[in-house]
């Protein structure tokens, strides 16, 4: 029996043992409250604002900019809602996204257009890429905000992130980008690239579940989610989790030092993984081919086969990934980005496998040997 | 290490079906365990029996402490389909649907063995108090919980790949495993009868939700007695089944009950006891688990869950439908709801009872022969006439 292989990097990563070590003090002897006045107050205050500090060095930002979450999705409904709610009113009542972002961001939206926002949708081709010409063509006087993603979780697709920053600068329009996927393999800059909200989260890049960040560039305003204290310059009220805050810092300075390595080590994965599986299932269909994508997500559709049966399949034979996103009961179920991206016409099993820190030659071998099997005995019963 | 076979356990999350895992667990079958989802989870479904979020998290954690796998199944388009969609038009048309029937028949057992198929499995198992044995379907040991009635439209060949672990005890022996495993979360749940989509007990608030406005099911028409008469006004002929009391015109010698419901002209036609007696009942789109009963064999028949199983002779039978008459008349025939065919503990199959017989009239399919009904007194009172409680 072999040792089952995670192939679902996109859905969580392990803890790395550096952000373990990092954190260790602050379940310990250094478990003040950064708001205190006193020495374990200072302590921990300290630790707080270098977490920030660190953070901030990592996207180019300055500290006072960073805005600690408890993660991508809180990210989200702050940059969304925050930024709607502090706008709505004065003028320009228009939020443009995209049909392919997370759900994070789709649901805010929907939240700001039940309080009084219009939705306007950008179009994006085929390869799950935002159209260009025509996302500037609607970014005009009226709209308010917009949110594009910079690298799609299901299928990897990279967007025109820093055009689409720039032609909303010019605009006057706030601008937010979901940086979750790209953040450690992409480069994300807040000096080279004019956005002015930018979410990451911690869990993705080896820190606990639980924490992520809001890039806020200075002048911004948001409205907070969240009513309370001042922490945060009363942005996130609640007292911060200074553990988790060290552990993210620490996570994000290896993924920005080991950035060019990993996208060299998870490109040559992902290649091999999709040469290896095309080789055997010649009609596979690999969702956002065309696109310019990140190196750690491959999905792929094999058509007339089952998706449900084909996971678990897979993962009965050790191999994990996933439908798509991962959804609260853990159900699979169909996926807005494959259908925005109009896969809908191909009825099929889609896969997505991500790499990451575990990923090796062997693992990578093994799914191609698993995957092609399932593909072949799934597709003797579809026909048969 | 040659195991036993692969078997995919349907896993509600309730006490029946985490028995059946454990003990196929314990007879060292290689077991995967699945929960259905069968619509979307909605703020007015608090909990379930089945389908909610707390019950597929109860099974997964049945399921890790068994340390079998465990997946949930999206059946969301499927059962809005052939279930949702059916009992709705069922209700439109004037009949009482048995939703777990199409359920099981369309839904449930067709995807679990297509999934089967996928991971090797050679069985599929649920826990249902019924059995299976040598490709036939037998009602559970503990008649008082049997589940026959439901499962009668499933494929023959899925039959063979069956396993009911539960059906060959009571339910408190059911419980009493349940602890002795150490499945403390589910061995005292509250059992429900209800209908798993359907919110506290209600199922017009699926129709209101699932019809117009102004579906003639939900709009006011009369009340009539057989003769025609026009003896008062409800608020919908949805809200009616055969054989109901409830929500009827009072001032009359005897008790009253609905005895036919009239879609075309919106009327619920209300009598006396003596009208809801059936002679007899065609019903269509049978199943056979075996071999077809022939005309004039002796069978038993149910005509609701809990009915009782009454002895009757088949008049008539062709693909497509199948006329039966009864011994003894039987209370409350209600179009819609299936008839079961038994043979002692054997289910035979079953259909869906499109019009109850009256004793006077003449059977309806070709080549059938005129029954001989007995006059004699019908069942003793106290039948329950208007049950559409369920459990699938």
């Amino acid at each position: 029996m072999h040792d089952p292989v995670y192939f679902d990097h996109a859905a969580t990563t392990p803890v790395r043992p550096e952000v373990l070590e990092a954190m260790a003090p602050f379940y310990g002897p250094r478990f003040g409250n950064p708001s205190s006045t006193h020495r374990w107050g200072r302590e921990a205050r300290v630790s707080l604002d270098e977490a920030r500090e660190r953070v901030a060095a990592c996207i180019g930002a300055e500290s006072d900019e960073i805005c600690f979450t408890s993660g991508g999705t809180e990210a989200d409904n702050l940059a969304v809602l925050g930024g709607w709610r502090a706008r709505k009113g004065k003028g320009r009542s228009t939020i443009a996204t995209t049909p392919i972002e997370h759900k994070a961001v789709l649901s805010s939206v929907h939240k700001a257009a039940a309080e009084g926002a219009t939705e306007r949708m950008l179009d994006v081709d085929s390869s799950g890429t935002v159209v260009l010409d025509s996302a500037i063509a609607a970014l005009g006087a009226d709209v308010a905000l917009a949110s594009v993603m910079w690298v799609n979780n299901e299928i990897g697709s990279v967007q025109p992130v820093p055009a689409i920053a720039t032609c909303c600068k010019a605009s006057g329009i706030l601008f937010h980008t979901d940086a979750v996927q790209a953040f450690g393999k992409h480069e994300v800059n807040a000096r080279s690239v004019p956005f002015d909200l930018a979410s990451i989260s911690g869990h993705k890049i080896g820190a606990p579940k639980g924490i992520g960040a809001l890039f806020i560039r200075r002048k911004t305003v948001l409205e907070p989610l969240f009513f309370g204290g001042s922490q945060d310059r009363g942005r996130r009220p609640g007292t911060e989790n200074v553990a988790y805050a060290v552990g993210f810092a620490t996570a994000c300075e290896l993924a920005v030092r080991e950035r060019t390595s990993a996208v060299a080590k998870y490109a040559a994965f992902r290649d091999r993984l999709e040469a290896g599986i095309r080789s055997q299932v010649p009609d596979l269909i690999v969702n956002g081919a065309e696109a310019i994508r990140a190196p750690h997500v491959l999905n792929v559709t094999v058509p007339g086969v089952d998706g449900e049966s084909m996971l678990m399949a897979l993962d009965l034979h050790g191999i994990a990934c996933s439908g798509g996103s991962a959804c609260q009961s853990g159900s699979a179920s169909g996926s807005h980005v494959l259908a925005a991206i109009n896969h809908g016409a191909v009825a099929g099993a889609s896969v997505r496998l991500s790499i990451g820190a575990l990923t090796t030659d062997e693992a990578v071998d093994r799914a191609i040997e698993v995957f092609c099997k399932l593909a072949r005995k799934a597709r003797g019963l579809a026909f048969a | 290490m040659a195991g036993k076979p692969r078997v995919l356990v349907a896993m509600s999350g309730g006490v029946d079906s985490s028995v059946a895992a454990a003990m196929l667990v314990r007879e060292g079958y290689d077991c995967v365990g699945a929960t259905m989802k069968l619509f979307e989870d909605g703020a007015e479904l608090p909990d379930r029996p089945c389908c909610s979020l707390d019950s597929t998290s109860d099974a997964r954690r049945v399921a890790e402490q068994l340390g079998i796998p465990h997946y949930v199944l999206n059946m969301v388009d499927h059962f809005g389909r052939d279930v949702i969609s059916d009992f709705v038009s069922e209700y439109a048309a004037g009949r009482t649907p048995v939703p777990c029937v199409r359920c099981n028949t369309f839904t449930k057992f067709n995807d679990l063995v297509a999934k089967a198929d996928a991971i090797d499995a050679e069985f599929v198992a649920t826990g249902h108090y019924a059995r299976a044995a040598e490709g036939r379907l037998l009602r559970g040991v503990d008649h008082s919980k049997d589940q026959t009635y439901f499962l009668w439209g499933i494929a023959s060949g899925v039959l063979k790949r069956l396993l009911l672990p539960v059906g060959s005890q009571t339910k408190d022996e059911t419980r009493a495993i349940a602890r002795e495993l150490g499945l403390p979360r589910v061995a005292d749940k509250a059992e429900s009868q209800e209908i798993c989509f359907v919110p506290d007990g209600d199922y017009m608030t699926v129709l209101r939700r699932e019809m117009a406005a102004d579906a003639p099911a939900l709009v006011p028409g009369p009340f009539v007695l057989p003769d025609g008469t026009t003896v008062g006004e409800h608020e919908g002929f949805a809200r009616y089944t055969i054989g109901q009391r409830r929500g009827l015109p009072g001032g009359f010698d005897e008790p009253m009950f609905v005895v036919a419901i009239e879609p075309a002209t919106r009327a619920v036609v209300v009598g006396p006891r003596r009208d809801l007696h059936g002679s007899g009942l065609v019903a269509h789109s049978p199943n056979w688990l075996g071999d077809p009963p022939r005309v004039g064999a002796r069978v038993g028949v149910r005509v609701r869950h809990r009915a009782p199983i009454s002895s009757a002779t088949v008049l008539g039978i062709n693909e497509s439908e199948v006329e039966i008459a009864f011994d003894t008349p039987v209370m409350a025939i209600a179009p819609g709801q299936s008839a079961v065919f038994y043979d002692g503990d054997v289910v035979l199959g079953g259909g869906f009872i499109r019009e109850s017989r009256r004793a006077a009239s003449a059977p309806a399919l070709a080549g059938a022969r005129p029954a001989a009904i007995p006059r004699t007194a019908p069942a003793a009172a106290g039948t329950r006439t208007h049950d559409t409680r369920t459990r699938c």
